[in-house]
């Protein structure tokens, strides 16, 4: 314990800080719960009750029945599951390189590489949208520069499933590549040299040293990832088809065009569902790496 | 058989501006242990680099048996390299750290496991395959680390300062150990070290580095006895290193002077503790007692000439000695530099 010249200690005993620091992490949680937690459990429960026409509330799985046996619903659900998993696989395969590079390069290249990866995190979703409309849209510049060399038009992925998971992809690239990267920082580069020592080759070194080691900040990255896909919103809406749509907008329509609260309200319980799992991946993830 | 050659080797890091290794060339025999010793910055890490295929020669050539290894990447070649931080991979248990190298040759799995065993039974962690690497202690963890190496038999075993992590007294124990492992397998080993207790401990030959260059290259007891340049001197054990003239064949300096028979002309003249003997009383050159510290076993002496130039002379008494007191300073041997070269030995 450090003493003050006055004799008194500098520091509070563990015991007397404990109130102060559970004083500092009680607004936080409780905000949590007032604005997560409490319109979670609320909208589960306006979901599973239904007013009668004769008045009163009985429990009721109806909108979950509707959802399940309605085959545009179900279209959706899995236009959004496929959207989110081509776009994780996507993000790994895109990612995964850039952030080895970064890592291991000496190079001074790597500093703009680093810098381009991170940029889509400065633009707004909806700017995205209009540049890849007026790149890969109809008429876009991929058209015109196809055209300036009289070849024929490409099929635009615009309006098409694979126009949000190009959009996704590239939204998403800079918190993938930085959360990667802050693994990769804690393999050594000697490990990775005795590695090499002992005979291990480049494939070798990824999948027995490298991955294992990383495995961690990969299932943050994905999980980070799908939870922002699953319920995305914007880039769906806007480049992506009308029918099937993912739940973002899916919800959104219901909502405000349709004006059915209820069902909208499902549409999200289960979006939330799938989204969970994931959070749960992270939180577990986040727990074995605290464990002693 | 497996013997290195290094050959006129350099090393030019990317900017130019530093020559990391200069020239260098060495001989290493089959089941000899070769000490680099050096300060930071002598090139005696990035040599190992170099042999290990971690770092490229900007010039020069290297063989393992006659075999040009120069531009052969680190996983083809036929060395073993133990290093500072253990490197262990901590997502591997022993045996699985150990096997890696084996299961990449496509060893059988009883094969992997017979030399996995044997290799742990040589470095005294008999049962511990089992055992997660982050939970072994520093000691246990440097010997996995040179039990990794020894499993895969290289021609060369490599030693980057292995034990410079380690509390003194482990290391002293670890270092016997070692010494032992590598004269039984007869093993041809590079050791790089910053410790002279290591190098003096354990080498066969020393070689002392500076800037990249070779000071000298020797057995221990030489380097240690007969140091050809004050560099040298100056690094292997505590070496008074006084710098004088001398005119008529006496080194003077200070108030301080004994007979150098070499020409007139500046000199360094250097005399280890233990070959000085001190006075309190009687004629000769004279020097102050400026603090003794008693060590049990002996005593040391720290003196100051006229000048306040420091020296330290070791005694078996230094109860016979006090801090103020003025005495007489009589070599038993010395040596003498000019121009960075040994000029006189006595």
């Amino acid at each position: 314990m450090t003493v003050s010249d006055a004799g008194q200690p500098v520091l509070a005993a563990p015991e007397s800080r404990r109130p102060i620091g559970l004083l500092l992490v009680a607004v936080p949680v409780l905000l949590v719960i007032w604005l997560i937690i409490w319109p979670i459990i609320s909208a589960i429960i306006q979901t599973l009750w239904m007013r009668l026409p004769e008045g009163g509330d009985t429990f009721s799985l109806e909108t979950y029945r509707f959802f399940f046996s309605d085959g545009y619903s179900l279209s959706n659900l899995s236009l959004t599951l496929w959207t989110t998993g081509v776009c994780a696989i996507l993000l790994l395969v895109v990612c995964l390189p850039i952030a080895l590079y970064l890592r291991f390069s000496d190079s001074r290249i790597a500093a703009y590489v680093q810098g381009l990866a991170i940029f889509p995190m400065f633009v707004p979703s909806i700017i995205l949208s209009f540049a890849f409309i007026r790149v890969l849209g109809p008429n876009g510049t991929v058209d015109l520069l196809l055209n300036a060399m009289s070849l024929p038009k490409i099929r635009s992925p615009y309006l098409t499933p694979w126009g949000p998971v190009i959009g996704l992809v590239w939204d998403n690239i800079p918190l993938t590549v930085l959360i990667l990267l802050s693994g990769l920082g804690n393999v050594s580069n000697q490990a990775i040299e005795a590695a090499r020592d002992v005979g291990a080759g480049r494939f070798a070194l990824l999948w027995h040293i490298i991955l294992p080691r990383i495995s961690n900040s990969v299932l943050v990255a994905i999980s980070f990832a799908v939870l922002g896909i699953f319920s995305a919103f914007t880039l769906p809406y806007v480049l992506g088809p009308a029918a099937p749509e993912m739940m973002g907008p899916f919800m959104q329509r219901t909502f405000r065009e349709l004006y059915e609260p209820r069902t909208a309200i499902t549409q999200a319980v289960i979006t939330f569902g799938f989204c969970i799992v994931f959070g749960l991946f992270y939180v577990r993830s986040v727990a074995k790496n605290r464990t002693p | 058989m497996s013997v290195l050659k290094i050959k006129d080797v350099s090393k030019i890091f990317a900017s130019g501006q530093v020559r990391a290794v200069d020239n260098f060339s060495l001989e290493v025999a089959d089941g000899e242990l070769v000490c680099l010793l050096g300060p930071s910055g002598s090139g005696k890490s990035t040599l190992l680099r170099m042999v290990g295929g971690f770092e490229r020669p900007t010039s020069g050539v290297m063989t393992i048996d006659g075999e040009d290894i120069t531009h052969v990447p680190p996983e083809k070649r036929p060395t073993g390299m133990v290093f500072q931080s253990h490197a262990l991979w901590t997502h591997m248990n022993v045996f699985k750290n150990l096997a890696f190298g084996l299961k990449l040759r496509k060893v059988a799995p009883d094969e992997i496991k017979r030399r996995v065993d044997a290799v742990l039974d040589l470095v005294g962690l008999n049962g511990y395959g089992t055992r997660h690497v982050a939970k072994l202690s520093g000691g246990q963890q440097q010997r996995v680390a040179l039990a990794r190496s020894l499993v895969l038999e290289p021609k060369i075993l490599l030693l980057d300062e292995p034990f410079a992590s380690l509390d003194q007294h482990l290391r002293e124990r670890l270092r016997e150990e070692v010494r032992d492992i590598q004269q039984r397998l007869k093993i041809t080993t590079l050791f790089v070290t910053h410790g002279q207790d290591e190098a003096l401990s354990m080498a066969d030959r020393i070689v002392v580095m500076r800037d990249g260059r070779t000071e000298q290259i020797d057995r221990p007891e030489v380097i240690y006895r007969e140091p050809q340049t004050p560099f040298v001197a100056g690094f292997i054990g505590t070496m008074n290193l006084i710098e004088g003239n001398v005119a008529n064949g006496m080194f003077s300096k200070a108030g301080y002077s004994t007979p150098l028979p070499v020409s007139d002309g500046p000199a360094i003249l250097a005399i280890r503790p233990e070959a000085l003997d001190l006075a309190v009383t009687g004629e000769g050159s004279q020097g102050k007692v400026h603090r003794v510290t008693d060590y049990g076993t002996h005593g040391l002496v720290d003196l100051e000439l006229n000048d306040a130039t420091r020296i330290k002379a070791m005694v078996p008494h230094p109860d016979l000695f006090k801090a103020g007191q003025t005495v007489t300073l009589t070599p038993k041997a010395i040596a003498a530099y000019r121009d960075g070269v040994v000029i006189h030995r006595a």
